[in-house]
């Protein structure tokens, strides 16, 4: 019986530490998109979520309406306007089709991403293979 | 003899038609020319809290200039309304006359001293004079009054 007190109240403790200890989403990295060609401007900003997700988020977010257009993250320091990510082989990883040519938005980042590799944020346009604008990401 | 241009015309109307039609419909498929004109405007929340506490509302990284500095200068505001200055990630050279100092462009001497270098690593936090206009203080200087040297500037831009 004292032994399932005892359980009873360790488990108690631990949903109250762990309740405690659950904070806010940290900001991880962020940059400022770049892009001339296709008037891309606006933040990125990676966020580690309180239960561990990954999540990008768009502020002031702005760029020219287009076809087929993507959010990726790539692997690579930075890329330029017009870039074609397939001819340069560069590794890519989509999050998903852009909700928005303006204004904030979110995109999920797939769990086991290494941040180290994928360091920039691309608008992609899929259909042409061209960079839109491109955010390099640094530490927070 | 020729075939009058009325006659050319209703002779192949329906195939220029069927050829034609679908090369529009591609090329309007592919080049989408409406989205010219036409925004798709989003506005989701952040999905997490962002009330209570500090907030960031601008940062920067800095850049070395006659010495390395690296690191993130970035201005919270508090729920109460009250702005200060956080580095964070920071090193600069080690230097004891080091001054932290608020900006308004590369040249312009106008500036706001924060107060000594509080350690040349690490994070460390600044109070701004109430009611600093940042509109116009928007750089972040690392300044060496015995050797008259910038050793880092930080740039800010909206968070």
């Amino acid at each position: 019986m004292f032994r399932m007190i005892q359980i009873a109240g360790a488990l108690a403790m631990l949903t109250c530490v762990t309740g405690f200890g659950q904070e806010k989403a940290q900001p991880l990295e962020t940059g400022t998109f770049h892009g001339k060609v296709h008037n891309t401007s606006g933040r990125a900003t990676i966020y580690k979520e309180a239960d561990g997700r990954l999540l990008l988020r768009l502020t002031n977010f702005k760029t020219s309406n287009g076809p087929d257009v993507h959010v990726v993250l790539i692997a690579a320091k930075d890329a330029d306007d017009d870039a074609n990510f397939l001819k340069s082989s560069t590794e890519k990883l989509e999050l998903g089709a852009l909700k928005g040519n303006e204004g904030d938005q979110n995109y999920a980042i797939p769990a086991g991403t290494d941040l180290k590799k994928f360091q920039t944020v691309s608008i992609y346009c899929e259909r042409f293979n061209a960079n839109f604008g491109a955010a390099p990401l640094e530490k927070f | 003899m020729t075939i009058p241009a009325s006659q050319w015309w209703l002779r192949w109307k329906w195939t220029l038609v069927a050829v034609c039609l679908p090369i529009l419909v591609a090329l309007w498929w592919a080049f989408r020319p409406e989205k010219l004109w036409i925004n798709e405007k989003v506005n989701e929340a952040a999905p997490f809290d962002t009330s209570g506490g500090p907030q960031p509302i601008l940062t920067g990284r800095f850049e070395g200039k006659a010495q390395q500095t690296s690191g993130r200068a970035t201005i919270y505001k508090t729920p109460g309304g009250e702005e200060y200055l956080r580095l964070s990630d920071f090193t600069a050279p080690n230097a004891p006359d080091a001054h932290v100092l608020l900006g308004r462009g590369e040249g312009d001497l106008d500036r706001i001293d924060l107060g000594p270098l509080k350690s040349n690593q690490g994070d460390q936090n600044y109070d701004l004079p109430q009611a600093t206009d940042l509109s116009k203080y928007n750089i972040v200087v690392i300044y060496s009054g015995q050797s008259h040297a910038v050793f880092g500037l930080a740039k800010f831009e909206p968070f």
